[in-house]
């Protein structure tokens, strides 16, 4: 793989849900560099989270070619799910759940750690440097379960920084934060993608989107019906064009 | 072995036995509270039951048909559930209802036909009549019990703190998964025969739910499981053979209380209190 070949490619992948009579994605094919910044779009059921976890391959790709870090999808998902963050959506722990945040973030280089293997002196050095990334190595040793659903959500996104990702998938990470929270972690994302991570964002809020080109994709109905660069300033007037689209008329 | 301490054969049998059984339940009860498969605990307990008294009915050998009947159930409740469209707690009150129902059958007939003692044991236990070979079986199964936690103790909490979290950072949920299942019945079907089919679920249960009384963290709770276990069932072993009195039941009120007591110590409790 050389440094020019996309970091995520999808070429006519069906994806479906178990049990499910049809599938949920149609024909997306999608293409994506390193060190891209991607806003996803779309109306509630379009299909947003399916397309994270299509790409993660947590779902089964009934048809199409789907290559993501160099390695194929619909053969070992396992090695995707190593090199590739995926920050789930609408995520709240019970106060009685027995994890401390330390112990969460650490979880998320279980998966690099592999099978039989006990945690070394760089998985926990790994897990202060996101600890820090998002200034909350003061929760270390609280259990995830008595924090609020923002300080959660921060540890949540600890957790798949903690594995050094090349891409991150975050489906509506602002959702529980406030405003000061969201902009540092907008900051936070827009230092990882000068770095040469991709990230991949579903959300419904395009106000404080990093200040450089963005390519936005919007999905209706199990498809893709617009992926384009702009501006950030210009994703929610997309967004909102492609709600009013023929497949509404 | 452990000759040395208790003299007599038969009451150092007993706590042998009642000590591998109760360390190997309380384990996994850990698991089985924490993944909330309590469920499928229950109903795998009641698999093993009804293999046993079918194989005994028919001369074959009681622990390896608990253990098919057992394993088979953990890997049916996934299927039924999708074939018949039920939900998988439906399921499982399903297969619950005729493992009961296959056991009940075989153990009633057999006692028409005069071999109701025997099957009397699967009820409620023994754990006068064991063989030495079946409680090197018990420590093996022990060892196997702890040996599972330890050498997948990351897949393991990662898979309690939440499944799809456990997938997305790669870990391969279900060979783990079915793993666990795989352990939790062939305990099971082992120490049915000195638990009881109807009883051997407080061991698979109260264990971790008394642990969660004065633990946060998943680590002590691993290591408080079964030690409270281990002291409620030697306890219940020595004072029941020492007053003649049926061994397993007498553990399991033993158990029972102990859980009250803990809920009503528990500094969790007075936490919750404080907060409203
Ligand atoms: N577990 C599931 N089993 C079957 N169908 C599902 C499942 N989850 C989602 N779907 C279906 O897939 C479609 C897309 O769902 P998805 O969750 O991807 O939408 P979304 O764009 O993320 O919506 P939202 O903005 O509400 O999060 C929906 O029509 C939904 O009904
Ligand atoms: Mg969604």
């Amino acid at each position: 793989m050389t440094a020019s070949d996309p970091v995520i490619r999808l070429e006519n992948v069906y994806t479906a849900y178990e049990g499910a009579d049809r599938p949920t994605l149609t024909d997306i094919s999608l293409s994506i560099g390193r060190g891209e910044f991607v806003v996803i779009g779309g109306p509630n059921g379009a299909g947003k989270t399916t397309l994270l976890e299509t790409i993660n391959g947590m779902l089964h790709i009934t048809h199409g070619k789907a290559v993501v870090c160099g390695q194929d999808v619909r053969g070992d998902g396992v090695q995707v799910r190593c090199r590739v963050g995926y920050l789930l959506q609408n995520f709240a722990f019970d106060p009685l759940t027995p994890f401390t945040v330390e112990e969460v973030v650490l979880m998320g280089r279980y998966g690099t750690i592999g099978l039989f293997r006990k945690p070394r002196t760089e998985d926990y050095e790994a897990v202060k440097k996101s600890l820090h990334l998002l200034g909350i190595e003061d929760l270390a040793a609280r259990p995830i379960g008595q924090l609020s659903g923002g300080q959660q959500q921060k540890v949540l996104m600890a957790q798949n920084l903690a594995r050094n990702p090349e891409v991150l998938l975050l489906d509506e990470p602002f959702s529980n934060l406030d405003m000061f929270a969201r902009e540092e972690i907008n900051r936070l994302l827009a230092r990882l993608v000068g770095s040469g991570i991709t990230v991949l964002i579903v959300s419904h809020a395009f106000d404080d989107l990093p200040d450089r080109p963005v390519r936005v994709v919007v999905m209706q109905e199990g498809k893709i019906v617009v992926s384009r660069e702009c501006p950030p300033k210009e994703v929610e007037q997309i967004v909102r064009n492609a709600g009013k689209g023929p497949s509404h008329a | 072995m452990l000759e040395f301490i208790i003299p007599n054969n038969i009451v150092c049998h007993a706590v042998e036995a009642m000590l591998f059984a109760s360390v190997a339940c309380a384990v996994l009860s850990v698991i089985i509270t924490q993944v909330q498969i309590s469920s499928i605990g229950f109903t795998m307990a009641h698999a093993a039951f009804a293999g046993a008294a079918v194989g005994m009915f028919l001369s074959l050998n009681p622990t390896v048909c608990s253990i098919v009947a057992g394993v088979a159930v953990a890997f049916l409740i996934g299927p039924l559930s999708d074939r018949a469209r039920l939900s998988p707690d439906t399921s499982l009150g399903l297969l619950f209802g005729i493992c009961m129902a296959v056991a009940i059958f075989f153990i009633a007939y057999m006692q028409t036909l005069g071999q109701g003692f025997s099957a009397m044991g699967l009820l409620f236990g023994d754990v006068i009549s064991l063989y030495r070979e079946e409680i090197y079986l018990l420590a093996v199964i022990c060892i196997v019990a702890i040996a599972f936690i330890v050498v997948l103790y990351k897949e393991i909490t990662a898979i309690i703190f939440d499944k799809r979290i456990a997938e997305s950072v790669g870990i391969r949920v279900k060979p783990v998964y079915y793993a666990m299942l795989f352990v939790i019945a062939l305990t099971v079907a082992l120490c049915l025969p000195i638990i009881g089919g109807l009883l051997l679920y407080v061991w698979l249960v109260t264990p971790a739910a008394i642990a969660l009384q004065f633990c946060n963290r998943l680590s002590t709770m691993f290591v408080v499981a079964p030690t409270v276990a281990a002291v409620i069932s030697i306890s219940g072993a020595l004072v029941g053979l020492e007053y003649s009195l049926p061994v397993a039941p007498l553990t399991a009120v033993l158990f029972s209380a102990v859980f009250i007591a803990a809920v009503l110590l528990s500094p969790r409790r007075r936490v919750t209190f404080r907060k409203i």
